[in-house]
């Protein structure tokens, strides 16, 4: 009963999403706009499929940088009028690119979406980066890379990617790059990478309280003369080997107090029918409530971490299926040992019905909570065209969430998790002698 | 906004209840405001608020140890809890048919929490272990360094987490009489918002709540910080990526006239910044004075100012990350620098103009979540009035160039002043 009641109110907000206006423009773009009347404001949020993946080892943070690069000048204004333009009206504009795509997106006063868009669409057709801006953003992502060099979550993510992926292969790092390579990156391999955006792989999302067929008019004046200046990049991704063993790394840092640890083994795709069953154990298993099975053992009986997780990362190809907590440099063992035996009782015993049942309903039930914003929405929306989901996904997904059996769940973390083939990385105080 | 305005309501035991109906989504928030928080502590117990928040996890006689947070996520909840100098406050977002699950959960307790030995040794390393989370960073130890000089009678001199030797001496029985005197109807407000009926919800409120006992009185905070002597320098130095600066001003609090013309100079000084307690706001800082000045010209690779409504008065904070080739001397001056424009210039009615918008504009992103609205009446009950939800938009637009310029005269001046810098230290 539970479970039933809160399904159907999940659905109500659901039917909303479902009314988004989809339409794709003639050179491959695809726009949602959705009404949404309740707020006098609008969230623009897209995606466009070109990321860090597309990036070599050696130019490493380009992506990135390449990204956060389209707001410092377009062919009709510099940074300071774009700053300036915007925050006059209390409205602001950003892009920035990840792993797997480059977002970009806006928030603003519905009377002010005019402005945004337009200044959206010089940015991602019109950049222009000049030479002095490229080189104060280099000076403020060198500093960020200093700042993460000292900090043990990132220390700690960067090892185990190093562990876990090969040199060449675009999981074995972190999108933000290095100091070395960020040094090296010039104008010109920005403008470079600038080409590989392309219509096609573009998607914006607009909520708010707005006309769709008058916001649909403007996105084509606006971006219907995006001529790809070349095709959509293709990715060749390297073999990764599978983990042999346990490796171990420790990585020392000077002034620290607390080691932060993160263990981790390949994962799935996005796209692996087993997603599901392995996103649910993900959530009994370091999630749930405070930390899942992982926070009831390390914190709260434990009482060893104030923070311990899981994570899943499933995309284009298998991610980092992990786990993390930060703990007292004298628990790091027990602590590895606890993680440890969480996953051992759960690749051998499963789920319990009850975890089941609780897993479900907050799946489910919590979607309400997901979709009461404008960017809570555009962000549902973003997500169903990222993987293809169709727009009647949230209303399917109470079915798909409980088509999951018991069975596969266990199937699919003993498939994954592993107690004998893993990697782990602590970044904290030295070690003691 | 879909929304019927705050009504306020008070129980027989003189909780007070505020309610808004908000249809726009099918979701409701329960929040729980307690008037308590670090100011409240004494010499030796730094760190009981927080630690006394943790504890109303774990467990009543009808919801034991762990399984709060299951209950609420089984119906599709969110929750936390949390503890600042003036307040602690605690929030279940539900769907809107679950809202008495919060009801529920926050009279149960309000009043019947065990502090179990157990228990509460092992939430003390939990705490340890959030606190030497915390001291991994750099930033930490220069902020708790500027609010220790800043503050030498008033309790905002502790770092809400507490110091280390408090938390490891605390007793069980000093935290179990920290939650009987604290965390009584008398000292909490509840506040509901969302998609239900005001009439129907407060039947259960009164179900739950009306025939709680009242709790005793409470004691006052008594300190008052008495007028700074001259300016006040501390200096880091410990192993670091850069050199960090952070200054405050001692400054009124929010209850006093000149609130609203500093909040305006921080606006001016780095953009109105968001309301929302869960991010999402609009960033409106590249076009205002600090980011001109320090970051557009290298000093800085980001700097920034704050104000916040606070009950007794508190700092007016500058901050900034030292750009690698420059000092956090040149980086004070320029800070400063700043400062002495509005001192002598005033600001623009231009300036004045863009703010009232950004302020404009960040009410209606935060406006959106009722969790974020919560947050906002429930915070300003306990620091003034909820009223002032609804007042500060005028507040702030009647401010005026030469409100601000004074206000700026007033209070930012060098003997007010606390400086502190992060010298990295050669590894």
């Amino acid at each position: 009963m539970t479970f039933v009641r809160s399904a159907s109110t999940a659905n109500n907000a659901a039917a909303g999403l479902a009314a988004a206006t989809r339409h794709i423009l003639p050179n491959g773009m695809t726009a949602l706009v959705l009404r949404a009347s309740s707020s006098p404001t609008v969230s623009v949020r897209g995606f466009l499929s070109v990321g860090a993946v597309y990036e070599s080892t050696a130019q490493s943070g380009l992506a990135s940088f390449t990204g956060a690069a389209l707001i410092r000048g377009t062919q009709s204004r510099t940074f300071q009028q774009i700053v300036a333009e915007t925050e006059e009206r209390g409205c602001s504009v950003h892009a920035g690119g990840g792993l797997h795509t480059t977002g970009f997106g806006a928030r603003a006063l519905a009377e002010d979406l005019p402005l945004v868009l337009e200044i959206l669409a010089d940015m991602l057709l019109r950049p222009t980066f000049p030479l002095h801006e490229v080189e104060k953003l280099r000076n403020q992502f060198l500093m960020g890379l200093r700042e993460d060099e000292q900090e043990t979550r990132v220390q700690a993510s960067r090892a185990i990617r190093s562990m876990l992926y090969p040199a060449q292969h675009p999981y074995g790092r972190l999108t933000s790059g290095t100091m070395a390579t960020i040094q090296a990156l010039s104008r010109d391999d920005l403008a470079a990478f600038h080409q590989q955006y392309h219509p096609s792989s573009a998607v914006l999302v607009i909520v708010g309280d707005v006309e769709p067929p008058v916001i649909v008019d403007e996105i084509e004046r606006l971006f219907g003369d995006w001529k790809p200046s070349s095709v959509p990049p293709t990715l060749d991704w390297p073999p990764v080997a599978p983990l042999d063993g346990v490796q171990r790394q420790h990585i020392p840092m000077a002034g620290k107090v607390q080691s932060d640890i993160i263990w981790g083994v390949h994962g799935l795709k996005r796209s692996d029918p087993a997603y599901y069953a392995a996103m649910i154990g993900n959530v009994i298993l370091g999630q749930l409530g405070i930390g899942g099975r992982l926070g009831e053992n390390v914190r709260e009986r434990q009482g060893m971490a104030y923070y311990v997780y899981s994570s899943l990362e499933a995309d284009l190809e298998a991610g980092l299926w992990g786990a993390a907590a930060g703990v007292n440099p004298e628990n790091v063992d027990q602590a590895i040992t606890t993680i440890l035996h969480e996953i051992e009782q759960f690749c051998q015993h499963g789920p319990t019905d009850e975890e089941i049942d609780d897993v479900r309903a907050y799946l489910t039930g919590s979607l309400a909570l997901g979709l009461e914003t404008n960017d809570g929405l555009a962000g549902a929306l973003l997500t169903i065209e990222h993987y293809d989901l169709g727009l009647d996904y949230v209303m399917r997904y109470p079915e798909i969430i409980h088509a999951v059996s018991r069975e596969a769940i266990v199937e699919t973390a003993r498939a994954y998790l592993s107690t004998e083939r893993y990697a782990v990385a602590i970044a904290g105080p030295a070690e003691e002698e | 906004m879909t929304s019927i305005r705050v009504q306020a309501h008070t129980l027989p035991n003189t909780m007070l209840v505020l309610t808004r109906e908000v249809h726009s989504a099918p979701v409701a928030t329960c929040w729980i405001w307690y008037r308590v928080g670090s100011r409240n502590e004494p010499s030796g117990l730094t760190g009981v608020s927080h630690w006394v928040e943790h504890m109303l996890f774990k467990g009543t006689p009808s919801i034991p140890a762990g399984t709060l947070d299951r209950t609420v996520a089984r119906n599709g909840g969110v929750f936390n809890g949390f503890t600042w100098t003036d307040f602690t406050a605690y929030y279940e977002t539900l769907p809107a048919d679950r809202l008495e699950l919060g009801l529920h959960i926050e009279s149960d307790r309000m009043i019947n929490s065990l502090f179990e030995p157990d228990e509460t040794d092992s939430e003390r390393t939990v705490i340890l272990s959030e606190l030497e989370g915390y001291a991994n960073y750099p930033e930490t130890w220069l902020d708790e360094a500027v609010k220790a000089a800043a503050f030498t009678v008033h309790p905002y001199h502790h770092p809400v987490i507490g110091y280390k030797s408090d938390l490891l001496a605390m007793t069980r029985d000093e935290l179990y009489d920290y939650y009987q005197t604290y965390y009584m109807p008398n000292n909490a407000i509840l506040v509901l918002i969302g998609d239900f009926d005001t009439n129907q919800v407060m039947k259960q409120v009164e179900r739950y709540f009306a025939d709680l006992p009242a709790g005793p009185a409470l004691p006052s905070v008594r300190a008052v910080e008495p007028e700074p002597q001259g300016e006040r320098r501390v200096v880091i130095r410990r192993p670091g990526p850069a050199q960090y600066v952070q200054m405050g001003y001692l400054v009124p609090d929010c209850r006093h006239a000149d609130f609203a013309a500093l909040a305006v100079l921080d606006a001016t000084l780095s953009g109105a910044k968001p309301l929302s307690f869960s991010g999402g706001g609009a960033q409106t800082n590249r076009s205002a004075r600090i980011y001109q000045a320090l970051v557009e010209t290298e000093l800085a690779s980001s700097a920034s100012s704050s104000y916040m409504p606070t009950r007794d008065p508190f700092l007016f904070e500058l901050h900034a990350t030292v750009h690698d080739d420059r000092t956090a001397d040149e980086v004070e001056t320029a800070l400063i620098g700043e400062i002495e424009k509005i001192q002598q210039d005033g600001v623009s009615a231009d300036e004045l103009a863009k703010i009232s918008k950004q302020l404009r504009a960040q009410v209606a992103y935060s406006g959106e979540s009722v969790t974020n609205q919560a947050f906002q009446l429930g915070m300003w009950e306990v620091l003034d009035s909820y009223a002032r939800v609804d007042s500060l938009l005028d507040e702030l637009a009647a401010v005026t160039t030469d409100d601000v310029r004074r206000a700026a005269q007033t209070y930012l001046t060098e003997q007010r002043r606390v400086v502190g810098h992060f010298i990295p230290t050669a590894d």
